[in-house]
């Protein structure tokens, strides 16, 4: 028997996901819409001696789509042959929006889908002043009520014994204007089967993705004969909507003081205020970044350790050969990498979802807009420029909910700027290398580059921005407009749910592209073209009559890794990045970088052959390596290859290029454009090395 | 009449009643959170240097922040 699909449906900040976590017991999973990566949240529920399917559908005000995740809900719920298309949906609202609940809920009766009402947060309609008339509230929506309290559990349990109601048909439509009965008559000819609030759906939309291009087409015709803007249709459904279930409503919701606003109002008082709004603001983000420095460091040394301790092991379990070096240095290191990450990711997340569910998220929102709009950017940006800050993927995803089109992507193009935590371990070893270890008015040199740093991520987003604001049309103007929740304590739940969603998307998502170049790499640097790698001794002993043998033995490494595939790799683009003051070996880790820019702090150390678990937190082994790296004289120029001018060369390169295969990747997802992508991977590219190119010519 | 002013010229914890509009280029998503005619407002906060101001929308009991722009298309009288 097929299983029953129910729908979770319902405006933003309703308690709606913590409502999908009750229902599902958290027995759910995150997947894509085809053809769009809005996250589908499906998860089972075993009730009532079967099981159903449940959805849990983006939020949304209206069926009428304004970004990405509201197209996804309307066409899962007007077509019949989709496979999400649900057999009962659940409209979710709260205490104090009911009304907009209502709206949603007409739209879908009139489609002709069945559905429930709940109205969730019931223990708010106490503080909320409320007095609500359920048996007529019942008889005007013509269908059941329910009160639940998603984060108790209150009245769960009766929602789900309803699953498979019976509902009687529902009977009514809202008053469309007289004006385009024409235009709607036409429309219908069009669509013989579908409901009159259907067609009338498909003729108030621009693009619906879901119709064959010929339907599109002869609406577009239609509303052309008629004169029809599709805007104008939505804003007088929208209208006349709002007034009848206004005017409805009044007798069956009744309404006293709200105490739960007045309490946000005090509190809003202070942190949107025009002064000590963004002090506060500011003085979290470094709280913020403090926990994510300080808190993530004990754990990433503890991977570090378990990371090395699996290779001991494996490489003792394995008899030694190639095929010990690739799953200790190609597979073991490749996840360890990805891993080590997780702390830093998962702690940000775990600060911006509980920013998300109190409701502080959105005043970030109002107070940064006017600080991100000059630049392009929408205050919505503030959340994926953040996230940056831990990883550009997760960040990437989370502009979904950006409305408009060129904001949205534009915030895309931008964000893996910001300074990401694979950039970290890179700028340490290079600023350790060329920052003198100094006081300067008190402050440590090396700690004030390591702050610039990020400063100059957040000018080079910002930047950008502003240069492809110019470039790129708009296709839709520039609005902004959202609600700001009344503040509540975080479901923590939704918190960890989210910080594990996050997280476990990011290993999964990054670790198999990482993974197969990790694998890649180390095939490339431990197979050589010719005789001076698979036998080296003869040439070093060759080149270097005065070394004996112990000396010969230390240079195998170095020597066999300049004539493996990877070190003709890294001698072919000498030339080009010659004039950045870099040799063939920088080069190596540049290549390595591109495919996921922590793999050069390793790279680096199997060029200068110290092996490849070189542990950066660790002061001795990072000793060896800077002394190594120190000694390292650039063949081209007779001066040390780390010196001052390339050193902020290679930081500058760092700080801008595209070097992340795992964001490209989901740049492509989002943007569904393998043009965008590859403008963001040049441009970004092109940038450094412009940038690298200027420093190091005028340092030198 | 004299006190129909435009949104964006209102002063924070003042009161106005939406009148119409100025244009028909506010997005639909504006009417769906609830400004429509007849709606009574009251002005909560406003952002610093031309940033956006929060209104509060009385019969729903919400706070919708709109940039000033917006505001600008929203024909109010003051009450």
């Amino acid at each position: 028997m097929k299983r029953k699909t129910i729908a979770l449906l319902g405006n933003p900040n309703v308690g709606k996901t913590s409502l999908f976590n009750r229902l599902t017991k958290l027995n759910q999973k995150v997947g894509n819409y085809p053809g769009v990566t809005v996250d589908k949240r499906i998860g089972t529920l075993k009730a009532n001696a079967k099981e159903y399917r449940i959805i849990d559908l983006p939020g949304t005000y209206t069926l009428f789509p304004n970004s990405l995740d509201e197209e996804v809900v309307f066409n899962i719920l007007s077509n019949q042959a989709n496979d999400d298309f649900p057999d009962l949906t659940v409209v979710v609202t709260e205490p104090s929006s009911i009304n907009r609940g209502v709206v949603l809920y007409q739209q879908i009766r009139e489609l002709g889908l069945p559905a429930i009402f709940v109205i969730n947060m019931v223990d708010e309609i106490e503080q909320k002043g409320l007095h609500i008339d359920y048996t007529a509230l019942e008889n005007y929506l013509q269908t059941k009520v329910f009160k639940t309290n998603a984060r108790s559990g209150d009245g769960i349990d009766q929602l789900i014994q309803n699953f498979d109601i019976e509902l009687k048909p529902y009977f009514g439509a809202v008053d469309l204007p007289q004006k385009y009965r024409n235009a709607l008559e036409d429309a219908k000819q069009l669509f013989p089967l579908a409901t009159e609030y259907l067609t009338w759906q498909y003729l108030a939309q621009d693009n619906i993705s879901s119709l064959p291009l010929e339907k599109r087409s002869a609406l577009q015709t239609i509303r052309e004969s008629h004169r029809l803007d599709t805007q104008e249709l939505q804003k007088d459904e929208s209208i006349s909507r709002h007034d009848t279930i206004a005017s409805d409503l009044m007798s069956i919701v009744a309404k006293k003081e709200n105490k739960r606003l007045s309490t946000t109002g005090k509190i809003d008082n202070l942190l949107i205020h025009p002064v000590l709004g963004y002090i506060i603001f500011f003085g979290l983000l470094f709280i913020i970044f403090q926990a994510i420095y300080s808190w993530a460091g004990p754990l990433m040394d503890s991977i570090d350790t378990l990371f090395a301790f699996l290779a001991d092991s494996t490489a003792a379990a394995l008899p030694e050969g190639p095929l010990s070096a690739l799953v200790v240095n190609g597979v073991i290191a490749g996840i360890g990498g990805i891993v080590i990450f997780l702390p830093q990711i998962a702690i940000l997340f775990l600060f911006i979802s509980i920013m998300e569910e109190t409701g502080y998220m959105s005043r970030v929102v109002f107070l940064m807009d006017r600080w991100l709009k000059p630049f392009g950017l929408n205050g919505k940006s503030v959340i994926p420029l953040m996230s940056g800050a831990a990883c550009a993927i997760p960040a990437v995803m989370s502009a979904r909910n950006i409305e408009n089109p060129k904001e949205r992507l534009l915030t895309i193009l931008v964000t893996p700027f910001m300074t990401c935590s694979a950039r970290l371990p890179i700028y340490i070893v290079i600023i350790g290398l060329v920052i003198p270890d100094d006081t300067f008015w008190g402050f440590n040199l090396q700690g004030i580059t390591l702050f610039g740093m990020y400063i100059l991520g957040i000018l080079g987003a910002l930047l950008s921005a502003l240069v492809l604001n110019k470039i790129i049309k708009s296709i839709r103007k520039s609005f902004l407009i959202f609600e700001l929740p009344t503040y509540k304590a975080p479901d923590w739940k939704n918190v960890l749910n989210t910080v594990w969603e996050k997280s476990s998307g990011f290993l999964i998502g990054a670790g198999k592209i990482i993974l197969a170049i990790s694998i890649i790499l180390w095939v490339l640097g431990n197979f050589g073209p010719n005789d001076r790698f698979s036998n080296p001794q003869p040439y070093i002993a060759e080149a270097n009559p005065e070394f004996s043998q112990d000396e010969i033995d230390n240079e195998i490494t170095a020597y066999k890794t300049e004539y493996s595939y990877l070190g003709y790799l890294g001698r072919g683009i000498e030339p080009m990045i010659r004039p950045l003051g870099y040799d063939w070996k920088v080069g190596i880790g540049l290549l390595a970088s591109f495919a996921a820019r922590e793999v050069f702090v390793g790279t680096m150390a199997v060029v200068y052959s110290l092996g490849e678990e070189v542990d950066i937190e660790d002061e001795g082994q990072r000793q060896t390596l800077f002394e190594r790296m120190k000694g390292e004289v650039n063949r081209n120029t007779g001066k040390p290859t780390y010196n001052f001018a390339t050193g902020i060369s290679l930081l500058l390169f760092y700080a801008f290029a595209m070097q992340c295969m795992a964001t490209i990747g989901v740049v492509k997802r989002e943007t569904g454009s393998w043009k965008w992508t590859l403008i963001q991977t040049g441009f970004m590219t092109g940038l450094a090395y412009l940038v690298a190119l200027v420093a190091y010519q005028l340092l030198k | 009449m004299q006190n129909n002013i435009t949104l964006d010229k209102l002063k924070k914890g003042e009161r106005a009643i939406i009148h119409s509009f100025r244009s028909n280029e506010l997005p639909a998503k504006f009417y769906e959170l609830g400004f429509t005619p007849g709606t009574t407002i009251q002005l909560k906060h406003i952002a610093p240097l031309q940033g956006p101001i929060c209104v509060n929308i009385i019969q729903q009991d919400s706070l919708i922040a709109i940039r000033k722009k917006e505001a600008n298309l929203i024909l109010i009288t003051k009450i």
